[in-house]
């Protein structure tokens, strides 16, 4: 409990959770605050006429204006925060999960496995995600490419039990489960095995854990009460940066319009020429430049602050 | 052997090991989609759009029986390697050409990004951190957290956007894309002579300052852009290890023998605490790739991300976007031995293996 008081004795780490807050709640609270079409239900709504190529200004229809064609801005922005907790949240808990457990067993395994799994792990980290999320997103058109033209019932898949076998499961993973999701999970792993594999190792000399071993304790109830207990707060700081660079990523890659699907970053690529369009500031159509971009923004500083206040206490950089 | 030259070696060493464990891992990647899937790898170009179905049914099964596609894992992981040395890498048809000389031929753009950003970001990074530990908390520091949290904090196309508009649209002193129309037009010509595919040597060594100038024009943004946040992160380790470092005892004595503040920090304190920042920044490697390739397509720079973003238009191109994901690994992989033989040039504990 002294480093919960520690944490929050600075009015930094307040506005940070407070920041957080503020988007969990309205996430929590997107249908009351901006409810979907019953019609056409998503995280964009059209209030104007679609033949509109001008984003209109603030009016009484769309407090917050209206991006190209005629959607809200005020209700993509309140839907896209939950989109972007979402994608954060379900990403960074994976990616920690994971690290964390593979830091640990790396950690605990005979010095050979060990090296060997580190040396897995500093591969992992020559990966580009956005390469990774490239490559699997192609993987998945190509497998159905290759059933498109024959269909999945001919008797030519039939015969072949590979394909059988195989294709149902890339198609499960890849139309479940988003596949940027999925390369950043893939991909971002490895600095939490690290880090935790780093304190497990220290920590693995220090005198509880020998007594534990000595009492006759296995190897996994050490790792489970004694090792990830110590390494989880470390990796908090990690994590809690990571929710914040994981959608601010998302975003990046869905505004160059290489996939993923950020509604903020949408909303930006949806309304970017007429940002930078010829003529005008980047204030002349403030509507539609502003919202997401504060909201983008001041979702990743909130998440930073909160890893720096966490990084504090627990000595990580 | 001098120690450095061991380090260098041995660091060397480690590449091929990780590029085959990544090969090995994309190759697991592909094995999940059926044969017919693989075989698209091996397709030659120009395909025959008109082919029939038994036509293409036949000829995917003449491409599996030839690259043992129905194997075991490692067999098809051999041919396929095998393959690979053959220059071509497949044919991507989203773009119409074979996929690693389209890689290559726009090589140079990325590299003059990346290394231009690098040769910014490093010593600037290195250098306003240590100024800001040194003197931790004074206004300076003040000034530099502000804008190191801002850095990091800011995403690089909402950075772009901001640039493009006061910049390009209203101010005009910058621009994107790779060179001006009309430069370009001068580039095709046989006057022009390709030395290294950099624009901004090859106009030097043709004596072409204009072109030079055009070429820095277009290349401003895209580094800033993408040297902010990278330096943020490099700047903020700095300080920090030098708040560790600025205690220590033989600062404290190197004081007390009347050197000068310069001389403490730059000669004393600043290559004792060089390793974790640059350790940072190698690690970063991947994140940096990852940069260029956003700070390319936001720009129009054309680079070697062009590949992908027209593999990702509709059409599946497993080959290009294999052969763009080895292609990046082995550019993170060169920059981060760039980095630690920096580090070990720097930093003789780094070289003589005392520090891991």
């Amino acid at each position: 409990m002294h480093r919960f008081k520690l944490f929050f004795s600075r009015w930094q780490n307040w506005i940070g959770i407070l920041l957080i807050l503020l988007y969990v709640s309205v996430a929590i609270a997107a249908p009351y605050l901006s409810p979907q079409d019953p019609r056409h239900p998503g995280m964009y709504l059209r209030v104007g006429r679609a033949v509109e190529a001008r984003p209109l200004p603030p009016d009484e229809k769309a407090i917050l204006g209206m991006l190209p064609f005629g959607f809200d801005v005020y209700h993509s922005l309140v839907w896209g925060s939950r989109d972007a907790l979402e994608f954060g949240l379900i990403v960074t808990v994976c990616t920690a999960v994971f690290g964390i457990l593979y830091g640990a067993i790396a950690g605990i395994a005979s010095a050979r496995l060990g090296t060997w799994m580190l040396r897995i792990a500093d591969a992992f980290l020559a990966f580009p995600p956005i390469a990774g999320f490239v490559f699997l997103q192609q993987l998945f058109l190509t497998s159905m490419a290759s059933m498109g033209s024959l269909g999945f019932f001919s008797p030519f898949f039939r015969q072949t039990g590979d394909a059988q076998a195989s294709v149902p499961f890339i198609q499960y993973l890849l139309e479940k489960v988003n596949p940027l999701m999925l390369s950043l999970i893939v991909f971002s792993w490895m600095p939490y095995a690290r880090l935790v594999n780093s304190i497990v190792l220290t920590l693995k000399q220090s005198d509880f854990i020998q007594a534990a071993r000595a009492l006759g304790a296995s190897p996994f109830w050490i790792v489970r009460k004694h090792l990830i207990q110590n390494a989880t707060g470390p990796a908090m700081v990690l994590a809690a940066r990571d929710v914040g660079g994981v959608v601010l990523l998302q975003a990046t890659l869905t505004f160059i319009r290489l996939g993923g699907d950020s509604v903020w970053g949408s909303m930006l690529s949806q309304g970017r020429n007429w940002v930078i369009g010829p003529g005008g500031t980047l204030l002349t159509y403030w509507w539609v430049f502003l919202p997401p971009t504060i909201a983008v923004m001041v979702f990743g500083i909130a998440w930073n602050i909160v890893g720096d206040g966490l990084s504090d206490l627990y000595n990580v950089r | 052997m001098p120690p450095f030259l061991q380090f260098v070696i041995r660091r060397f060493l480690v590449v091929p090991i990780s590029l085959v464990l990544i090969t090995l891992l994309l190759y697991s990647g592909v094995m999940l989609t059926p044969p017919e899937g693989r075989a698209s790898l091996y397709y030659p170009p120009k395909m025959n759009p008109n082919m029939t179905e038994e036509q293409l049914l036949h000829f995917q099964e003449t491409i599996i029986k030839r690259y043992h596609l129905r194997d075991p894992f490692l067999v098809q992981y051999g041919y396929w390697v095998q393959s690979l040395f053959d220059g071509t890498w497949g044919y991507s048809p989203s773009i119409s050409e074979s996929v690693l000389p389209a890689l290559l031929k726009r090589t140079p753009v990325t590299l003059e990004l990346a290394m231009y950003s690098l040769l910014f970001l490093v010593p600037i990074g290195l250098v306003s951190g240590v100024s800001a530990g040194w003197r931790r908390s004074g206004t300076y520091d003040r000034v530099f957290r502000t804008i190191a949290f801002l850095g990091t904090t800011t995403p690089s196309f909402i950075l772009a956007l901001v640039l493009l508009s006061t910049f390009y649209i209203n101010l005009g002193w910058f621009a994107p894309e790779r060179i001006s129309l009309t430069y370009s037009l001068e580039l095709s010509k046989a006057t022009f002579a390709h030395h290294t595919g950099l624009l901004t040597i090859d106009s030097l060594l043709n004596g072409r300052l204009d072109i030079f100038k055009d070429a820095w024009k277009h290349l401003a943004m895209p580094i800033f852009t993408l040297s902010l946040y990278h330096w943020a992160t490099l700047a903020r380790i700095t300080r920090a290890s030098m708040i560790d470092e600025r205690p220590k005892e033989y600062i404290l004595s190197a004081r007390a023998r009347g050197l000068s503040e310069r001389r403490v920090v730059w000669r004393h304190a600043f290559r004792n605490m060089l390793a974790p920042s640059l350790t940072s920044i190698a690690l970063s490697a991947t994140s940096i790739i990852t940069g260029v390739f956003v700070a390319e397509i936001i720009y129009d720079l054309n680079g070697v991300s062009t590949v992908i973003v027209a593999a990702m238009s509709g059409t599946p191109d497993a080959p290009a976007a294999l052969g763009f994901a080895i292609y990046s690994v082995i550019l993170v992989l060169a920059l981060m031995f760039l980095l630690d033989v920096l580090q070990a040039a720097l930093d003789p504990r780094v070289r003589e293996g005392v520090l891991k």
